[in-house]
């Protein structure tokens, strides 16, 4: 699984960099435009982000993250502060591809011990975009004294039409996803139905656990 | 001689500068509807302009400017790149926006 997985990672890669543009959820919308961003993850993950970008390639906020691990139960509450920043953008004719960082730091409370922990973050996503197919790899590292986690995301996705710009755009998506650090065994897959008009964006769907998984997404 | 015809170049220049004018610039990176909303909400902050229209199958971006106004081809590019994009070519017309809309809408069906 690991294999496939690994092997599902790097076509997604090889499509950000050789193929032209993908609709993925991005840290940074445009220059003076603020992100408010919130995920459900079948009950392992919780976050709320909100980003403004004062520039096209940066953009500054925090959020609240919350693991709670499947394995043993015990959770993190990490409040954070964030910068992102744009790397390298291509503009192709019909497509977009992105690479995004990110750094930041904050304070969690973890379940197995009191008081609060300094915790440092930083990231990585890559995307590409056409009005068709998208795909997009993210990587999310926390880091503290008491614990690391790494969240894993891949998502690949298919747009049975092609939108208009003041139309519905609705996409098919696949998500792979992998925790670091006890928070899950192995990888958790969803099946996703993405949705977005206008400045607002929702997807929703389901792991093959059965549990739900869902985002909202609003740019303004 | 020389005078008359000069002034009279002159003048329809300036005739021409002062129409209201549309912008239509074809844009690299324009597929996604929800991230191009930059587009449309920067220009509409802009004083010189009075209507927008974005489309993405014909990856065009067209701007229609109050009488007599001009944006610079320099402003253009910032304004798009602000928006995350790229221009690829900017053409001047006379063409209004809401005839560009009615177009597209056309072709769309």
């Amino acid at each position: 699984m690991n294999r496939l997985i690994d092997a599902v990672a790097a076509a997604a890669l090889s499509l950000t960099f050789f193929v032209p543009g993908i609709a993925a959820a991005k840290p940074i919308a445009f220059a003076h435009g603020t992100t408010v961003m919130g995920e459900y993850g079948a009950g392992t993950m919780e976050e709320l982000q909100v980003f403004y970008a004062p520039r096209y390639f940066y953009s500054v906020g925090g959020g609240h993250l919350a693991l709670n691990s499947d394995i043993d139960g015990r959770s993190r509450d990490i409040t954070y502060a964030r910068f992102n920043y744009l790397v390298k953008r291509w503009n192709r004719e019909g497509a977009q591809a992105n690479v995004f960082a990110w750094g930041g730091a904050g304070n969690a409370n973890v379940s197995e011990s009191s008081g609060e922990q300094f915790t440092w973050n930083a990231g990585l996503q890559l995307d590409y975009e056409t009005r068709r197919v998208y795909a997009s790899l993210k990587s999310d590292l926390y880091e503290s004294s008491a614990f690391s986690h790494r969240i894993d995301t891949l998502q690949l996705g298919f747009a049975p039409y092609e939108h208009e710009y003041d139309g519905v755009a609705t996409w098919l998506v696949v998500q792979g996803r992998r925790y670091t650090g006890e928070i899950f065994d192995g990888t958790e897959t969803a099946f996703l139905l993405r949705i977005f008009k206008g400045a607002i964006w929702v997807e929703a769907g389901a792991t093959t656990d059965g549990k739900l998984q869902a985002m909202f997404m609003l740019n303004f | 001689m020389f005078k008359s015809i000069m002034l009279t170049g002159a003048l329809l220049m300036a005739a021409t500068i002062a129409q209201a004018g549309t912008i239509e610039m074809k844009v690299n990176g324009l597929v996604c509807g929800f991230c191009a909303r930059g587009i449309e909400k920067t220009f509409h902050k802009n004083p010189a302009v009075t209507d927008v229209v974005v489309s993405l199958e014909d990856r065009l971006v067209a701007v229609q400017t109050k009488d007599g106004v001009d944006i610079s081809d320099q402003e253009l590019r910032a304004t798009l790149t602000d928006a995350g994009y790229d221009i690829k070519s900017i053409e001047r017309t006379d063409t209004p926006v809401a005839a560009i809309r009615d177009r597209l809408k056309s072709s769309a069906k």
